[in-house]
């Protein structure tokens, strides 16, 4: 990352493609930095936040949330990775595909005329897809929505010219930090904390709600014991196997030995 | 001569859609709001899931209304099992729907639609010229998503919301926090009506309309309400709750596929604007002093007008939260507990206010509390016939203005009511992109 090519701000794109807007919607409530982030970042397209956007300028850094799910999303995708040095996937729909990629597991030709009647065969619309099935990423900062003080201490670390840190510990090491006791082993409910990237403080635990996996699956998540768990606790293997599935594909390649 | 004025991508709205309007020799032949935000089929994705996972999934429909899509979800689900929560759970709940409502009133008024007024590109701009109302809009705005967080555990995407109530109900301390956050608030809020009261006049062409919004309960209020109450040439009908089909989806319109809402014939309303029309009489008396200082009178003609009943709206939430927060205080120490859940077979449909407006969740369950089917009605989607009859309003007016201004008033009328777009896509239609 080059940041002193542009007088010292490097300019900065954030892109939206089908979501929520969460992760967008975050970045905007940071209201005691925002100010502050338009003085070190040279903010030219953000569109959901200010008109006249500068859509040729290359960019030193590009954000961009949400799934790719039709032919506009993979053009404003493609379009953005031309244009930037470094692109980075903001939020689980950009990095896991998120929510929406759940229509793996159904006929989604069939889902789409449901919903939409004849008219939806008309529509742009295509199965859900994360970024990187689409363009090269250069780094990722997951969550649903993402978490404002990972987002903040990204900017900083691309500022001062490293990757952003890389974090590898699954949210029930901060369960345990929290000293919160486990849902899953003390109450037998399906909490998929051990299987899910961390980075929250176990935000959801901690407020006596199971962890649903919302931030994608940490490195050398162990799925299978995960699952195991699960039954020998009385959670049917095909409700836990659901569960894990709702925000990246994390159990559909497991066998159904497994417990 | 036919001139097509397009906007192809509409900024500062949440979401991806614009508008085209199409003149042949000064007279309007078609009008479009466009929505081009891909489909994610999140009603059909959430069959066949348990109860409790529904509302997490269906909140991801939409960040800046994930409150009112959580609150929505949850009485649609607590109706279908015959759940009645607690009193104290139902205020708590308009507490964090008033959070949400205050967070979006002041990003929407303040950072998106105030360069309009003031013909700046953006807040960032605003930032430069008139910096205290950026920063007195970031404060209301951190106040809004104080309420959810100290509520619900997070400001996008509820985490504490459960069937029945709450997995962790706020605190003595926390509330104390908030009262101490609400009680500094209360100047800002005036300062920010004072602010839309000044606001110069922009005129986007007037017509009449019918206003929908769920009936408040007694007190103004976005939860509760059983009935929608649609307001149309002075009179007031209401409709229950589960016939919300009898307002939308009624017609189907030739310029265009979309599935647009009618009331009798006439698209209407929701939003801010509409809940003044719909439950005006329910105002605390500061906040019919507040219409009358911004210059609201009914019968409202002026889309813009929803601008000004955000700012309205924005002095009687930091009022009225600060109020809920202090009967919460004084209310007993133990928490209520949430409702126990039995689940059953059947059916539920809740409605609550977002920001943007009426917002519907309708389920059927089995009897295994496992979704069969899901039926969602957003705000922006209700909208949408009513934004093209006032945007072909909004070129009447004066239909020979050069493009530029004709595009900004156009932009001008989408964006006063406050769309938003994620949103949009459940019902609506989505259009290819040009």
């Amino acid at each position: 990352m080059t940041t002193a090519a542009t007088n010292g701000r490097p300019t900065v794109g954030l892109f939206g493609l089908t979501g929520c807007a969460g992760d967008q919607l975050v970045v905007l409530n940071c209201e005691d930095q925002l100010l502050e982030l338009a003085r070190l970042l040279d903010l030219r397209d953000f569109t959901m936040a200010a008109s006249d956007p500068d859509e040729e300028v290359p960019l030193d850094l590009a954000f961009v949330e949400g799934a790719v799910l039709s032919r506009r999303d993979e053009y404003v995708l493609r379009r953005v990775r031309e244009r930037a040095k470094c692109l980075i996937a903001i939020g689980t729909c950009a990095v896991w595909g998120g929510v929406a990629a759940l229509d793996r597991l159904f006929d989604r030709a069939a889902l789409v005329r449901d919903i939409y009647g004849d008219a939806g065969a008309a529509f742009d619309t295509l199965p859900a897809r994360a970024l990187h099935d689409v363009v090269p990423v250069d780094y990722t900062i997951t969550g649903c929505p993402i978490e404002a003080d990972e987002f903040l201490a990204a900017v900083s670390q691309l500022l001062q010219g490293y990757p952003p840190a890389v974090r590898d510990t699954p949210v029930c090491a901060e369960c345990r930090m929290n000293e919160v006791g486990c849902l899953l082993l003390d109450r037998g409910l399906p909490c998929c904390g051990a299987v899910t990237l961390g980075g929250c403080h176990a935000r959801c635990p901690a407020l006596g709600a199971l962890c649903i996996g919302c931030r994608g699956p940490a490195p050398d998540a162990n799925v299978e014991g995960t699952l195991a768990a699960f039954v020998a606790h009385g959670i049917p293997i095909e409700e836990g196997r659901r569960r894990l599935a709702v925000f990246a594909p994390l159990s559909e390649a497991v066998p159904a030995e497994v417990a | 001569m036919s001139t097509r004025i397009t906007i192809e991508h509409l900024a500062r709205v949440e979401g991806h859609g614009g508008a085209t309007v199409e003149l042949a020799d000064g007279a309007v032949e078609a009008v479009r709001f466009d929505v081009f935000e891909g489909a994610r089929l999140l009603e059909g994705l959430v069959r066949g899931r348990r109860y409790d996972e529904v509302a997490p999934i269906t909140s991801r429909i939409c960040a800046i209304c994930s409150a009112a899509h959580t609150l929505a979800s949850l009485t649609a689900t607590e109706r279908a099992f015959g759940i009645e929560p607690d009193r104290r759970i139902v205020r708590v709940r308009d507490l964090l729907l008033r959070g949400e409502s205050i967070e979006s009133h002041a990003l929407h008024v303040f950072l998106l639609a105030l360069p309009d007024y003031l013909n700046v590109p953006s807040a960032l701009a605003l930032a430069e010229s008139h910096r205290d109302a950026v920063q007195l809009a970031l404060r209301l705005k951190r106040l809004g998503n104080l309420i959810q967080e100290t509520v619900a555990g997070r400001a996008v995407h509820p985490v504490t919301t459960v069937v029945g109530g709450f997995s962790r109900f706020p605190t003595e301390e926390a509330l104390l926090t908030l009262r101490t956050a609400l009680l500094a608030a209360q100047g800002d809020a005036e300062t920010a009506l004072e602010l839309v009261a000044r606001l110069p006049h922009v005129d986007v062409g007037q017509s009449p309309s019918a206003y929908a919004a769920l009936r408040a309960n007694g007190a103004y209020g976005y939860a509760g309400g059983q009935e929608i109450g649609i307001v149309s040439d002075g009179r007031t009908v209401a409709v229950p709750v589960s016939a919300y089909r009898s307002i939308t989806r009624e017609h189907t319109v030739p310029h265009s596929h979309a599935k647009h809402s009618h009331w009798n014939g006439t698209p209407f309303m929701v939003g801010a604007l509409a809940r003044l029309a719909v439950n005006g009489d329910l105002l605390p008396p500061a906040g019919a002093r507040a219409m009358a200082h911004v210059g609201l009178a009914r019968p409202f003609v002026d889309p813009l007008d929803n601008n000004r009943a955000q700012a309205v709206e924005l002095l009687v939430d930091v009022q009225q939260a600060l109020t809920m927060v202090e009967e919460e205080l004084a209310a007993p120490r133990d928490a209520p507990a949430a409702a126990p859940v039995r689940v059953r077979g059947g059916s539920g449909t809740g409605a609550v206010e977002a920001p943007r407006g009426l917002l519907v969740h309708s389920y059927r369950y089995n009897e295994d509390g496992r979704l069969q089917s899901a039926d969602v009605i957003t705000p922006t989607a209700m909208n949408a016939a009513s934004i093209e009859q006032r945007l072909r309003c909004a070129v009447e007016l004066s239909p020979h203005d050069d493009p530029d201004t004709l595009r900004r008033r156009l932009e001008m009328v989408v964006r006063a009511y406050d769309p938003c777009i994620s949103c949009a896509v459940h019902v609506l239609d989505v259009r290819r992109a040009p």
